[in-house]
């Protein structure tokens, strides 16, 4: 089912007209897709708000009115304030609704690892979100994996997951969604550094060149 | 204390921080972070500090994840130096940080005692910071 969303199209483009929409609630967006020239176009923060807020959030199926014409279409991207968090910008991605698309659909875990979490482990989803191939009639809303008979160290795996009928998944099928880490002390990476660690302290660095 | 093995420069500019973070404002990793609002240059210690009152706090299980690296070096010059005969030593690290960057993230199972240790770690920084959470309003 789709929600109706009213846009506006011929707006101002650049920073400055871009920043006085936002200021009266208007959030600055694209639509494109399916062969058609980009339009800029409008929407009102509230009604998008609306229209998100069913089940399939994010990847709600919309019927876009702009001047006159409807077009269905999915959100392609949201753009955030840093600090705010709140939509700066909003691309439109027409879609035909009788042809496949790819989506990113949020990952839910179901259950209690009782298991890993007697031993003092954690079940840690590697991933959101899964990318799936489907149609936009067979577009589910989220994917839901049960994690209560995980033991530590097990990781479910990418080609293990029981997806929806008339859906296939993307990407490596050896891919970890959900790994149970053993309980140990609390584990600590460097994330943008991983090769920093184990550096000396006292040691002043090597200068290269 | 995290610091690079090797670098290209000993001796840095200083730089502006100037705006938000272009980039690394949501999280990534965990189910759980601290997000600066603030900019500031955050020394390795500070980041060290911040660690320990974390993982002391939740003690077994969950798992930290440090997204800033202090790959910048500052230098100073000695005490009672006068000035000239050219740039001070490098003394320390730091890592440039802007408004909206999230510096640390954290998976724990008990959402309770998650906030308590980021609270904790929140509280070794120089800049104000926020916990949040995967849960992102429209």
């Amino acid at each position: 089912m789709s929600t109706t969303l009213n846009l506006k199209s011929g707006r101002a483009n650049g920073t400055g007209a871009s920043r006085r929409l936002r200021r009266d609630e208007q959030i600055p967006g694209v639509l494109y897709g399916q062969g058609m020239a980009p339009v800029s176009v409008t929407v009102d923060r509230r009604d998008l708000r609306v229209a998100l807020s069913g089940a399939a959030g994010v990847n709600t199926i919309l019927n876009l009115e702009v001047d006159g014409s409807s077009y269905p279409a999915v959100i392609k991207e949201l753009q955030r304030h840093p600090v705010r968090r709140t939509v700066s910008h909003v691309d439109f991605l027409r879609i035909n609704l009788d042809e496949e698309l790819t989506i990113a659909v949020p990952v839910r875990l179901v259950g209690e690892a009782k298991a890993v979490l007697a031993e003092g482990g954690l079940v840690d989803p590697s991933q959101d979100t899964i990318d799936i191939v489907t149609t936009p009639a067979n577009m589910p809303s989220e994917i839901t994996i049960d994690i209560s008979g995980m033991h530590p160290g097990q990781v479910i795996r990418l080609s293990q997951i029981a997806l929806p009928a008339g859906t296939r998944a993307l990407g490596d099928p050896d891919l970890p969604i959900v790994t149970a880490i053993a309980g140990s002390r609390a584990e600590t990476s460097a994330a943008a550094a991983p090769a920093a660690e184990g550096a000396p302290a006292a040691e002043a660095p090597k200068t290269e060149g | 204390m995290l610091m690079p093995r090797r670098v290209a420069h000993r001796k840095h500019h200083r730089g502006r921080m100037k705006g938000m973070s272009k980039g690394g404002s949501a999280l990534a990793f965990g189910q759980y972070g601290i997000q600066a609002l603030e900019p500031c240059w955050l020394t390795a210690r500070q980041i060290e500090a911040a660690r320990i009152a974390m993982t002391r706090h939740i003690k077994r299980g969950g798992k930290v994840w440090i997204n800033v690296f202090p790959d910048k070096p500052v230098t100073k010059k000695p005490a009672e130096t006068r000035m000239g005969s050219g740039k001070g030593n490098p003394e320390f690290w730091v890592a440039v940080v802007k408004p909206g960057r999230v510096l640390f993230e954290l998976s724990f199972p008990d959402p309770k005692q998650a906030h308590e240790a980021l609270e904790k770690a929140v509280q070794k920084l120089p800049i104000k910071a926020r916990i949040i959470t995967r849960e992102e309003a429209i």
